[in-house]
């Protein structure tokens, strides 16, 4: 336990300490800025519109939630491979994994050390975003409870995406290809539920399956303020799963 | 007791057979060299030695501890320095330190003490606030020593610790290696030959894969005095001297030295043959200047097993 907090520790440093983190943090703001306040001036002009016409198709306060927090989901895609592409891929690079591998500590410790590093860098970033919704209820009467429910839902697919970043970056030295590779498979948990309706138009069981590994499934129904045991097990599971091939990954070169 | 046990060590990455049947010992408080030429399979075994990757086949036992299964154990006596410093360049010295100490489980009660020895046996207490990726090369790898020191392990594996230092650095290291025989067993890599003849007590040889001969630098030198090396100053002509000792039957690998020497191997079986040698550069009326006998260094021994 100990190994995993020094090794979260430093990389939690080491990823402030370097021009890398600071770029994630302006882009993420940047990005979320542009599109809230997109959002907002939407919102006004609809509104505005609608009360001209007599009130009628208003936007309300939790479409504009919904779409923020559907536009995280899409933000979230360039930030996490930018995270975690360097974890083992830089290490294995510069060779300071064998630090690691050498000093008396599991693999799983290795893995949950840089997990938990990337994971509360994630979360700070995700924390900064908090400003979106206060603004919100500064001007309005937004529901507080999704907005709670959305925040964890979005902490656990940042969970899930950091685990597979994570396991890509172990499989290369090249912090490049694993920001592209995880990009794409983040990519794909994104669009796999409108892949499914495509691959199928039975609505059968090859759909069910394609949405059920997709993230937007599951997703949706923290942005409707709710919390179920099946969704938020879907995400701990798929961060517990992928985790658990990064340990394999480093584990296995000392395999006879 | 043997510090290092490694038997019948094999790796191939694909079809390239690094490592076959590499075995040897390390006994507790040595310094051993571990001399190869570059891919030798130096880098390969050390890594194999620490736990980085696995062998296809053999066994490791550092300090009683099996690699492979007690690896925590193992690894908790040993202190590697690869050939590439493991440094985090944004962190200080201090900080890199204590990193390692913290990972290699020393108890933070004894982590102070242990980091402010360290910092002033290798001679770091003046950078220890800076940052690492702002050191000079000779200041990383004495922070990258460190770090394999800090836990002060049973056994210590240096990869070519001199790689890249400047003459005055090397002459450092050297010492430093030096002062930790006795409370350390240490493996030292190099390809270097007389970094290994300075500082070892027995010296291993690897060449394409296999440990083709382990010893003291005397048993290996005498070991290959077979045929013994002298050497002939002769005052003039030399290509004519060169071609009268040629007929002497007892003589081979006759050839002209840097120094303007004619250098050979002589049969020790065959000691008369010295006689011969001097009566043929006298009686020829060469000039005898002066006949000795050379004793092989070890970069002979390295040359002849290697080639």
């Amino acid at each position: 336990m100990n190994s995993i907090i020094t090794i979260a520790k430093r990389d939690f440093k080491s990823g402030f300490a370097t021009p890398k983190s600071g770029a994630v943090l302006f882009f993420f703001l940047l990005f979320m800025g542009l599109f809230f306040s997109s959002f907002v001036k939407t919102f006004i002009e609809f509104q505005a519109r609608a009360g001209m016409m007599g009130g009628g198709g208003a936007p309300t306060m939790e479409q504009l939630i919904k779409a923020m927090f559907y536009n995280l989901h899409f933000i979230l895609i360039l930030i996490v491979p930018a995270v975690t592409m360097g974890t083992f891929a830089e290490e294995q690079k510069s060779q300071t994994l064998r630090l690691l591998q050498t000093a008396p500590i599991k693999a799983y410790e290795i893995v949950l050390g840089k997990f938990v590093a990337a994971a509360g860098l994630m979360g700070f970033v995700l924390f900064l975003s908090i400003g979106y919704p206060l603004f919100l209820k500064a001007h309005g009467t937004p529901d507080m409870g999704v907005v709670m429910s959305s925040y964890l839902g979005l902490f656990l697919l940042i969970c899930a995406q950091i685990s597979l970043g994570i396991w890509i970056s172990s499989l290369t030295k090249n912090q490049f290809l694993a920001f592209i590779f995880t990009m794409f498979g983040l990519f794909m948990m994104l669009v796999l539920d409108f892949i499914s309706k495509a691959v199928t138009t039975s609505g059968g069981q090859i759909e069910s399956i394609l949405q059920y590994f997709g993230t937007t499934k599951h997703l949706d129904v923290f942005f409707k303020g709710l919390i179920t045991v099946g969704d938020s097990m879907f995400f701990v599971l798929f961060t517990a799963m992928f985790l658990f091939f990064t340990t394999v990954t480093l584990d296995s070169r000392r395999w006879k | 007791m043997n510090m290092i046990e490694v038997s019948g060590l094999s790796k191939s990455f694909g079809a390239n057979r690094v490592l076959d049947g590499v075995s040897f010992v390390v006994p507790k408080g040595t310094v051993v060299g571990f001399l190869g030429a570059n891919g030798a399979g130096k880098t390969t075994t050390m890594d194999i030695l620490c736990g980085c990757i696995g062998a296809d086949q053999g066994d490791v036992k550092i300090a009683g501890y099996d690699i492979t299964d007690q690896d925590l154990e193992a690894k908790r006596r040993l202190g590697y320095l690869p050939d590439v410093p493991p440094l985090y360049g944004e962190l200080t010295v201090q900080e890199s330190i204590k990193f390692s100490a913290e990972i290699n489980g020393l108890q933070s009660s004894k982590i102070k003490s242990r980091l402010n020895q360290v910092l002033e046996r290798l001679s770091l207490g003046e950078v220890r606030g800076k940052l690492v990726g702002n050191l000079s090369k000779g200041f990383r790898q004495r922070v990258a020593l460190a770090q394999a020191l800090v836990h002060d392990p049973e056994v210590l594996i240096l990869d070519e610790p001199t790689e890249g230092l400047d003459p005055h650095q090397i002459l450092q290291m050297r010492e430093l290696i030096k002062s930790l025989r006795g409370d350390h067993t240490v493996l030292l890599s190099s390809h270097i030959l007389s970094e290994i003849q300075n500082v070892a007590d027995s010296i291993i040889i690897i060449n394409r894969g296999k440990v083709v001969t382990h010893g003291t630098y005397e048993d290996l030198t005498s070991k290959f005095e077979g045929k013994r090396a002298y050497k002939v100053r002769v005052g003039n002509s030399y290509e004519n001297a060169m071609a009268a000792l040629r007929n002497l039957p007892e003589i081979s690998e006759l050839k002209l030295s840097d120094d303007r020497s004619i250098s050979f191997n002589l049969s020790s079986a065959n000691e008369v043959g010295l006689d011969r040698v001097a009566k043929t550069v006298v009686d020829g009326g060469f000039g005898l200047r002066e006949l000795s006998q050379t004793s092989k260094s070890l970069e002979d021994v390295f040359y002849q097993l290697t080639r």
